[in-house]
């Protein structure tokens, strides 16, 4: 093994393919240790991956269907709240723990060497595992709920849903990157993207339908990328029809370039974390 | 094997104040235009080395010299400002032991979690896991998360995790001075069996004695800069004359 590392120019190109197979067993153990310490000391253990996005799911059906009476014509409220809930909450979980995963694992970065991606990186895959899981309550909730016109039937088209969640996935790395950058230079992002959260949840439509909206609203809501993600989902399980070719591509549009712009970004400036942590 | 040319690290010791609001607010309403005064602290200065395969090495100088950033530097976990850095060999980097380890984990999953941490492969560990064990003598602690480990027993699965390698080049920080005297003169052997094995080795200590024992060249740092390189006894004793004059 040689490399050389030079003062001004930072021209360090890793071989990606090299280093994804030499890191990988390092990023399997950085997933593995989230998840032990995550639920080693809780008597459900890892239950509460399922039980807690049921739970979100009830209090938020208790108070949007009985208590505001929302509803979404023609679909089952409760799937209808759930596809997006998991989804939302893989993205926000995901990326604020990827924002903090640079700078809590500094420990590390300050004495070994490590690509300093691995961070952004297992922890967006950790969440992941967890997402996964979340699709139990889900496929629960499409057997198990709705009667006559609003039931769901299991179709060919949730072959495509896994191109929805890996979007997301996308996504929510790019973000992860673009914002682990930013908080090491500027803490103050750990509060600010907590209102941007709270906020997000709000314009996602996660329990309201985006045709209660002004269309101007609706118009701006079409760029927001977790509608997207999201709807495309819903064209499928509630539905039960193939998502347009329109929704392909905005699904890839708003994903592959925050993806890019994130890598290049935590790229250009992860020399300099090192002075900032 | 590892060659430095002109090697500088520049900090700016400014950074901590930057990027706050109240200095934002007192800068922009402040009549007096202060220029901003950016302070640098170069912790190396043209460091040049040539380290030759199987050479142990022994930095000296007092505290703040910039042994540590030496080593980090060499080990790629910090870049340099100005010149060159080139190694040539599989790095172990004991720079500080258990970096990596998660104190909620057990011991057994601790060896996995820092291996990787150390770039071993899952094959290796899962191969050298039992030998690990034995030479740390934790076998009844194993399932115990390692947030109730004493240091001395943190510092010895370290030390076995780190030394289960065969690196070409070993980075030693100020660390053989842990754990009990049974398990220093154990973990002196091991580390003497790599150099005979012909592993490069740069060590860092203040304790002169063992630098002595076991070094073939010493570099002595002040101020980011070398001062003196050269043979370990007259090293040594240049740089203990100077401290105890002060």
């Amino acid at each position: 093994m040689l490399y050389i590392v030079e003062g001004d120019a930072c021209m360090f190109f890793v071989n990606i393919l090299n280093n994804i197979k030499k890191y990988s067993f390092l990023t399997k153990q950085l997933v593995m240790r989230d998840f032990k310490v995550k639920y080693k000391r809780s008597v459900l253990g890892v239950f509460w991956s399922i039980l807690y996005p049921l739970l979100t799911m009830a209090v938020m059906a208790v108070v949007f269907s009985q208590m505001f009476k929302f509803q979404v014509e023609g679909v089952n409220y409760l799937v209808y709240l759930l596809t997006g809930l998991v989804m939302f909450n893989y993205f926000s979980e995901a990326s604020s723990g990827a924002m903090a995963s640079v700078v809590t694992n500094f420990q590390l970065i300050n004495k070994v060497y490590i690509p300093k991606y691995i961070f952004p990186l297992s922890k967006t895959l950790f969440v992941g595992i967890n997402f996964l899981l979340t699709l139990i309550p889900l496929l629960l909730m499409i057997l198990f709920t709705g009667s006559g016109e609003t039931k769901c039937i299991i179709n060919i088209y949730y072959l495509l849903l896994p191109f929805a969640y890996l979007c997301l996935f996308m996504f929510t790395l790019g973000m992860g990157f673009i914002l682990s950058t930013i908080s090491i230079f500027f803490r103050d992002m750990f509060y600010i993207y907590g209102v941007i959260t709270m906020l997000w949840t709000y314009l996602t439509p996660i329990f309201y339908d985006i045709t209660m909206l002004d269309p101007w609203v609706q118009g701006l809501m079409k760029l927001n990328p977790l509608y997207n993600f999201i709807d495309f989902t819903r064209v499928i399980i509630l539905h039960g029809t193939m998502p347009s070719a329109h929704s392909f591509f905005m699904c890839l549009a708003l994903s592959v370039p925050v993806l890019l712009i994130g890598m290049i970004v935590f790229k250009k400036n992860q020399d300099k974390f090192i002075y900032y942590v | 094997m590892v060659r430095l040319t002109n090697v500088g690290m520049k900090f700016n010791l400014g950074i901590e104040k930057s990027f706050s609001f109240k200095e934002l607010f007192i800068k922009t309403f402040s009549f007096k235009k202060k220029k901003k005064k950016t302070e640098y602290f170069w912790a190396l200065k043209n460091i040049n080395l040539d380290i030759k395969k199987g050479e142990v090495i022994g930095f000296v100088g007092s505290n703040g010299a910039g042994k540590s950033t030496l080593l980090k530097v060499v080990s790629g976990v910090m870049k340099p400002s100005t010149g060159k850095v080139e190694v040539n060999g599989v790095i172990s980097p004991m720079i500080e032991l258990g970096a990596g380890f998660d104190v909620e984990l057990t011991a057994r999953e601790n060896i996995f979690l820092n291996g990787a941490v150390l770039g071993y492969s899952e094959k290796f560990i899962k191969e050298k896991y039992q030998e690990i064990v034995d030479f740390s003598e934790l076998h009844d602690f194993l399932e115990a998360p390692i947030k109730n480990f004493s240091s001395g027993m943190i510092a010895r699965l370290a030390f076995s995790i780190a030394t289960i390698v065969n690196p070409e080049i070993l980075i030693v920080d100020e660390i053989l001075s842990v754990g009990d005297i049974n398990f220093q003169e154990k973990s002196r052997k091991k580390m003497q069996e790599m150099i005979d094995g012909g592993t490069t080795v740069l060590y860092v200590s203040h304790a002169l004695d063992s630098v002595r024992s076991i070094c073939t060249r010493a570099v002595w740092l002040e101020h980011g800069e070398i001062k003196m390189i050269g043979d370990t006894n007259e090293v040594c004793e240049a740089y203990y004359k100077q401290e105890m004059k002060n």
